[in-house]
């Protein structure tokens, strides 16, 4: 399908900050691409949206590593959390992608003022067949955190064989964007069947899709998540 | 300002409803893998079993 120039703009703007982000996770170091450095005003609403669109995962290295994130860094985050609400119609996961990014702030500027806030309704997911929900859960993989509780993570974790046969699905289809997202939730679930052999298919969705950086981040985060090096 | 400028700013005047887009992909087609690929998947460790179960019989013509 062809892209608009805009949305082709976004999207590569979306990858580089993905891939600060997997530098990011490999070093330690923080994820300068969110913070980027003055320049003219186009180009700064470009990263404010990329930053909004790949979401909490933008603080990713902060969250898993716990290296606090820059001023600079969290400034960014907060200006494309306020700026890029999800409008009144919106899809579930443009709004649990925003409710995802205002909990990360909460959780890492201890100068932000915003008080819990209500989450948004998840009801489309029990319905979900295992297909949409392993469709969906691969969209929303920056919730895919250890220790997170919502609704979202609360309904990966009733289904891990759906998410499983998700995954599988994905990788035979070559969708490796959907099969790391779906990998990196099946790191946190409890159940998965051990025939699944969900290291070396993570090793495999790496190999044929790790060009991507969004498939880079999903399995670098499913790796941090399955050695438990964030603790 | 000039046609250059017009341009750029068309192409990075992002909208809200381009990143509702990006947040909300509809699911990309699938591609199905070839043999030479089914047999990187058998080479590869050795375990990833499911994924190199048959492909479902299909009936026969005639």
């Amino acid at each position: 399908m062809e892209q608009s120039g805009t949305s082709s703009l976004l999207q590569g703007a979306v990858q580089d900050l993905a891939s600060a982000v997997v530098s990011a996770l490999r070093s330690g170091d923080h994820t300068r691409a969110a913070a980027p450095e003055r320049a003219h005003a186009e180009a700064e609403d470009l990263a404010l949206a990329a930053v909004r669109v790949l979401g909490a995962d933008a603080l990713l290295p902060s969250t898993l590593l716990h290296t606090p994130p820059l001023p600079d860094e969290l400034a960014v985050f907060r200006k494309a959390v306020e700026a890029y609400p999800p409008g009144a119609d919106a899809a579930p996961t443009v709004r649990w992608s925003h409710w995802a990014m205002r909990n990360a702030l909460r959780r890492l500027d201890p100068g932000h003022a915003d008080a819990p806030h209500q989450e948004p309704d998840a009801a489309w997911l029990e319905s979900a067949t295992w297909q949409l929900l392993t469709h969906q859960l691969a969209v929303l993989a920056a919730l895919a955190l250890p220790g997170e509780d919502c609704a979202v993570t609360r309904a990966a974790r009733q289904r891990p064989v759906d998410v499983a046969r998700g995954f599988v699905r994905a990788v035979r289809r070559r969708d490796w964007r959907q099969a790391a997202g779906a990998g990196r939730w099946l790191t946190l679930l409890e159940g998965v069947p051990q025939t699944l052999g969900l290291d070396n298919g993570l090793d495999f969705v790496e190999l044929m899709g790790g060009q991507d950086p969004l498939v880079a981040l999903h399995v670098s985060a499913a790796r941090l998540t399955r050695t438990g090096a964030f603790v | 300002m000039t046609a250059t400028e017009k341009v750029t700013k068309d192409l990075t005047g992002i909208q809200s409803a381009d990143i509702e887009a990006a947040l909300d992909p509809a699911e990309a087609d699938g591609i199905f893998r070839d043999s030479r690929e089914c047999a990187a998947l058998a080479l590869f460790k050795g375990g990833f079993g499911l994924l190199l179960s048959p492909p479902t019989p299909r009936p026969k013509k005639g």
